[in-house]
């Protein structure tokens, strides 16, 4: 079997962008919130949606799906952390009770939308450039979505370490009680966070179902990926995030091919992530925070 | 001299139990209070009452004539009142700087942060050159000293200190102890609570015993600190050698 490994690479980099990109939103609402939201699964799931609505049936394009995509899915995800996690968590809920109430909000949504645009797969119809450079094959949307999780990256360094906003973030995430004496409005801060957070989300299902399908399961099918992204990472920590995205997308696609040598399926690969993050819990449960403590 | 801070038959503690009885304190404009009394006296508690970090079961809290009674924590910052807890009291990863910025969350106006921060570093030129450093890497005392300085950017009427001497050497604790004399040399009230009775009633103009959560003595910190009764009975300093 010849390997072409420039090529498995890139899709490495395709799928560490796509899981950075589903992964900043979860890992700053868990470490803000102080618990796993399943429910982000249905953000992406959510944002491949309505981005399918702006782009394929309003004829709108894909930039503007991406835009109006980020601002309803982050809404949705404001009115979800308003109208449910917040008045728990106020009211003593433990982090099982919002992690519970999290599945349940995900069903809602997930059956929500399949009632809505029906569980039969969509698809986009914009058709991407495709183009070789030397031993690699690359398409247009591939090049959008690398491109994507860098500006997210960077924009998301300068937002974090640059703006008031930011530095708030990183300092209610660290220590709530402390943000509070300091005269943060930590409500709000949260707040924020779950509406960049679901409009991150949102973005990766517009990418995740341009490059394949779209239907009410587009964010479950990726969800535990982006959940090892966010515990090797370090619950929280962005800059930890974009190195575990890498990791896990290298490993996967490394992994892929070692499954076709061994003659198994590829549908394996999803336990490379699994693996990893059972890894990450025992040997290392903090991620690869203690690299990145300005996070 | 008018009263900024006033607490009248505070009662508070966590989840159902009532660690604080009935207590009553008030500090004037720009005057130094000590809390003192023996671990688990709950004198960290009533502190926390006030910014809704321990539960209030009773009583008032009046700020500037103002019920201030329940407001929330960052409402109480922007309004002038300063807090620094005992322990977790900076943000490791955020460097020296940062954390100031975030003591001045409330401010508008870069300029007026700026300013805020000018002062600050005049009066803890210590970690002006250290000011890119990341808090986690501070020692207990440069820690301490962060502490209060980002309590100051919000250039607070009245500033409630829980601890602040607890665990340092001497030469830091001497540190601190200058620092708060020119914080209150500079009109800012002071609230300290401490364990380090002899150092607390030292700086403080008024002081007051708390003993199982009640207030057992009050009064000018000279006579509590001289009072032989208090002296054996409550401050047990003979005990500790003080």
């Amino acid at each position: 079997m010849t390997v072409n490994w420039a090529q498995v690479l890139f899709n490495s980099t395709i799928t560490g962008s796509l899981y950075l990109i589903g992964a900043v939103g979860l890992t700053l609402t868990y470490g803000l919130s102080r618990f796993p939201n399943f429910a982000h699964a249905e953000f992406i799931t959510l944002g491949a949606y309505i981005g399918y609505s702006v782009a394929e049936q309003a004829g709108l394009g894909f930039p503007l799906a991406l835009v109006v995509s980020f601002l309803v899915t982050g809404i949705v995800g404001i009115l979800c952390y308003r109208g449910i996690f917040q008045p728990l968590a106020k009211r003593g809920a433990t982090i099982i009770h919002l992690m519970v109430a999290s599945i349940a909000l995900g069903f809602i949504l997930r059956y929500s939308i399949g009632a809505t645009w029906t569980w039969k797969p969509l698809y986009f119809t914009t058709t991407w450039s495709a183009f070789n450079i030397g031993p690699l094959r690359i398409t247009g949307l591939w090049v959008w979505l690398i491109l994507t999780a860098i500006a997210l990256a960077i924009l998301m360094h300068f937002i974090l370490v640059k703006t008031k906003i930011g530095k708030a973030i990183r300092a209610t995430s660290s220590n709530p009680e402390l943000a509070l004496a300091s005269g943060i409005n930590v409500d709000r801060v949260i707040l924020i966070t779950w509406f960049i957070g679901a409009g991150l989300a949102a973005f990766a299902g517009i990418f995740r179902g341009a490059d394949t399908q779209i239907w009410p399961l587009t964010g479950w099918d990726i969800i535990l990926p982006i959940f090892a992204v966010t515990i090797l990472g370090g619950i929280g920590n962005f800059y930890g995030a974009i190195v575990a995205a890498f990791i896990i997308g290298l490993a996967e696609n490394v992994g892929v091919v070692g499954l076709i040598a061994l003659g198994l399926s590829t549908s394996y690969r999803i336990g490379i992530a699994f693996l990893i993050l059972i890894i990450t819990l025992i040997v290392r449960p903090e991620g690869l925070a203690m690299l990145f403590r300005r996070a | 001299m008018p009263s900024i801070l006033s607490v009248e038959n505070i009662e508070a503690g966590y989840s159902d139990v009532i660690i604080v009885h009935n207590v009553s304190i008030t500090v004037g404009e720009g005057e130094i209070v000590a809390i003192v009394g023996p671990n688990g006296s709950g004198k960290s508690t009533l502190l926390k009452s006030l910014l809704g970090f321990a539960k209030l079961f009773q009583g008032q809290v009046f700020y500037q004539g103002r019920d201030v009674t329940g407001m929330a924590a960052d409402k109480l910052v922007s309004q002038g009142i300063g807090y620094v807890p005992q322990i977790n009291n900076a943000f490791p990863n955020l460097t020296i700087a940062e954390n100031l910025d975030m003591g001045a969350y409330h401010s508008k106006g870069k300029a007026s942060i700026k300013s805020a921060m000018g002062e600050i570093y005049n009066m803890f030129p210590e970690l002006k050159v250290r000011k890119n450093f990341l808090a986690g890497n501070l020692s207990g005392g440069e820690r301490q000293m962060l502490a209060i300085a980002r309590a100051m950017m919000a250039q607070p009427k009245v500033l409630l200190l829980d601890e602040p001497l607890a665990s340092l050497s001497p030469k830091p604790t001497s540190v601190i102890i200058s620092k708060l004399e020119n914080i209150e040399k500079a009109g800012t009230a002071i609230v300290i609570v401490e364990q380090n009775i002899k150092k607390a009633l030292s700086i403080s103009k008024r002081g007051y015993v708390l003993i199982d959560g009640a207030c057992a003595m009050e009064g000018d910190a000279d006579s509590l600190f001289t009072e032989e009764s208090s002296r054996l009975r409550y401050l047990g300093l003979e005990a500790k050698g003080n």
